[in-house]
């Protein structure tokens, strides 16, 4: 019988494209200081949103997200938690994070600092505006409809955590917001003259 | 494999008639995407838009059957139902969806 050796070569690169997407998320963890515990519910949910967050920022992970019950959420990533708890756990990795990449965990820590509600009302505020394309008042009104069970305050607190995340401003915002508050600029600046 | 729409209908005999409510079906579906992370009774509730009488029955029927656990657990301080599949509840969705996938593309 005719040996395939199609089929030898596919198996391990894909266990070792895994194993790097896996160890390039505990990087992220480590930079960002999250020490995961899977038999903690918070810490699971903030290892999903972390990782979403990530993504939809346009940093590629490998575990891209879709909306289940939970939100925006990686079935993909919840088997590898499982799979290689230790991994996880103690932060063994041996990939580095680029200047780009350290960047963004650094800015995603400052924003959100671990939170789990904030991380969670964010990450799916984000999922809405920007895989579904949704405006933000429609985005608004889907987070409103996922997370009830959230205040108001938190929902806004998330979303505008989100906003400062995801979305820089084009020259354009910066231009249409300066305008906007440039009367009162002034209004101070002559108030002050007086 | 048979492809006729009578055998098809007869190998609906061994799966589990009772998990066949629109309700159950959502439920076992959403479950099993999560695996052993599981979703808490709030979102479950947001999400599927299930009111808390018909929610709260259902659960309790499919864990009756053995195809869900439940347990509380904390998070930012509060405590919480959180309802996860069993091996048995991932093993009767993947024979009931292989199922009616087969039936409804023979159907279509």
């Amino acid at each position: 019988m005719e040996e395939n050796t199609n089929l030898a070569v596919p198996v391990p690169q894909l266990r070792c494209m895994n194993m790097e997407k896996r160890k390039k998320v505990i990087a992220f963890f480590g930079e960002l200081g999250f020490h995961f515990n899977i038999g903690a519910f918070d810490d699971r949910l903030i290892a999903q949103k972390l990782v979403c967050l990530l993504e939809l920022k346009g940093i590629h992970l490998g575990y891209p997200c879709s909306l289940y019950v939970r939100g925006p959420y990686s079935p993909d990533l919840t088997l590898d938690l499982y799979a290689f708890t230790r991994e996880f756990e103690t932060l063994q990795t041996s990939s580095r994070l680029n200047p780009a990449e350290k960047e963004a965990a650094g800015e995603l820590g400052r924003i959100f600092g671990l939170k789990p509600v904030l991380l969670e009302v964010g990450a799916t505020y984000g999922y809405y505006a920007i895989r579904q394309e949704c405006d933000p008042l429609e985005a608004l009104r889907q987070v409103k409809r996922l997370k009830p069970f959230y205040s108001e305050a938190q929902i806004a607190l998330g979303i505008s955590k989100a906003k400062e995340f995801l979305f820089q401003p084009s020259k354009k915002d910066r231009e249409n917001l300066k305008k906007e508050t440039g009367i009162w600029q002034r209004a101070s600046l002559q108030s002050l003259e007086h | 494999m048979p492809n006729d729409i009578l055998s098809i209908l007869n190998e609906a005999g061994g799966l589990n008639a009772k998990v066949f409510s629109l309700v159950r079906l959502k439920l076992l579906a959403s479950l099993a995407a999560l695996g052993p992370d599981g979703a808490t009774y709030r979102e479950l509730k947001a999400a599927l838009d299930i009111n808390d009488g018909v929610l709260f029955a259902n659960l309790n029927v499919l864990k009756e059957m053995g195809y869900l656990v439940s347990g509380k657990i904390t998070s930012e301080g509060k405590e919480l139902e959180l309802y996860t599949i069993t091996p048995e509840g991932q093993d009767e969705w993947k024979r009931t969806r292989t199922w009616l996938c087969r039936f409804l593309n023979c159907g279509a």
